[in-house]
């Protein structure tokens, strides 16, 4: 009888073993399962892409926006710097000049006393 | 040339599923769980495709890999408190192949009682006829670790089975 004797030599063991533990088949329906959830994973993976890129063409269209809306305030900023400066240039002509009239005023209040 | 290899992600599937599924269920003693540790591993090689440079490195990764997440999946149940053996016996019992002999038949359902990395050594051993040397490589252990899980493993199987076997034999 195969099992009256079975550990004489430990490399009928050791073969029983083998035999015991050769590959068993895998489900038939493993590798569909398997080709089904890595198609399902690519789907999401390409809507999640197609998420990331609305939100990162989102994110330039900002951007862009606020870049030019900022770009306007600096401009609208440096012609009132200008203004100003034209403003107080002008202020500084009239000082100047009515600086001169005193002088001159002065000089013919002196020269008729 | 392993520049020349080009995976093909079906055909690995094809090619190995036998073998991941069979080192699962060894592992794990649970057919759905084998199933479900398989197709996680397939789904993991997918995303790590980039990096397999052959076919040796994609068996290698595939041994691994499935070795170690039917680990993983062995803890999480016992951290959840599932006696996983007790399962089997309940829900997912595995049919006697018919290739195999009916001692073989009974050590393998022996194989599960053994801790899990004496029989993760044995299984790459006996299953997949890995040298020490390659089992070590395999599990990231020592070659000395491995060889004493080897011996201490067969050591064990072989009096679990004596054990059994007499009782078996008694009994017809």
């Amino acid at each position: 009888m195969q099992f009256e004797q079975p550990f004489e030599h430990i490399d009928e063991f050791e073969r029983e073993l083998r035999e015991g533990l050769e590959r068993r088949a895998a489900p038939p329906s493993l590798k569909r399962k398997v080709m089904e959830r890595r198609r399902h994973e690519r789907k999401r993976q390409r809507s999640r892409m197609i998420w990331f890129e609305r939100i990162a063409a989102l994110l330039v269209v900002a951007s862009v926006a606020g870049s030019v809306v900022a770009g306007h305030y600096a401009i609208e900023r440096r012609k009132g710097e200008e203004a100003k400066q034209q403003v107080f240039t002008a202020l500084r002509i009239t000082n100047h000049a009515f600086q001169v009239m005193n002088r001159q005023l002065q000089e013919r209040d002196r020269n008729s006393q | 040339m392993a520049s020349d290899w080009q995976p093909d992600f079906e055909q690995l599937v094809d090619e190995h599923q036998s073998m991941v599924f069979s080192l699962a269920l060894r592992m794990t003693g649970d057919r759905g769980l084998a199933e479900e540790i398989a197709q996680d591993v397939f789904m993991e090689l997918d995303g790590h495709i980039a990096k397999i440079e052959s076919q040796q490195h994609a068996i290698f990764w595939l041994r691994r890999v499935t070795i170690s997440r039917s680990t993983d999946a062995l803890r999480r149940r016992r951290v959840r408190g599932i006696d996983l053996w007790v399962e089997m016996d309940d829900n997912h019992a595995t049919p006697v192949e018919v290739q195999s002999t009916p001692l073989g038949s009974r050590l393998e359902s022996l194989l599960s009682t053994l801790p899990e990395a004496q029989r993760a050594a044995l299984i790459l051993r006996y299953q997949e006829d890995l040298t020490p040397e390659e089992i070590a490589a395999t599990l990231g252990a020592p070659l000395a670790t491995v060889k004493s899980q080897l011996q201490r493993g067969l050591k064990l199987l072989r009096a679990k089975a004596e054990s059994e076997l007499k009782e078996y034999i008694r009994a017809v």
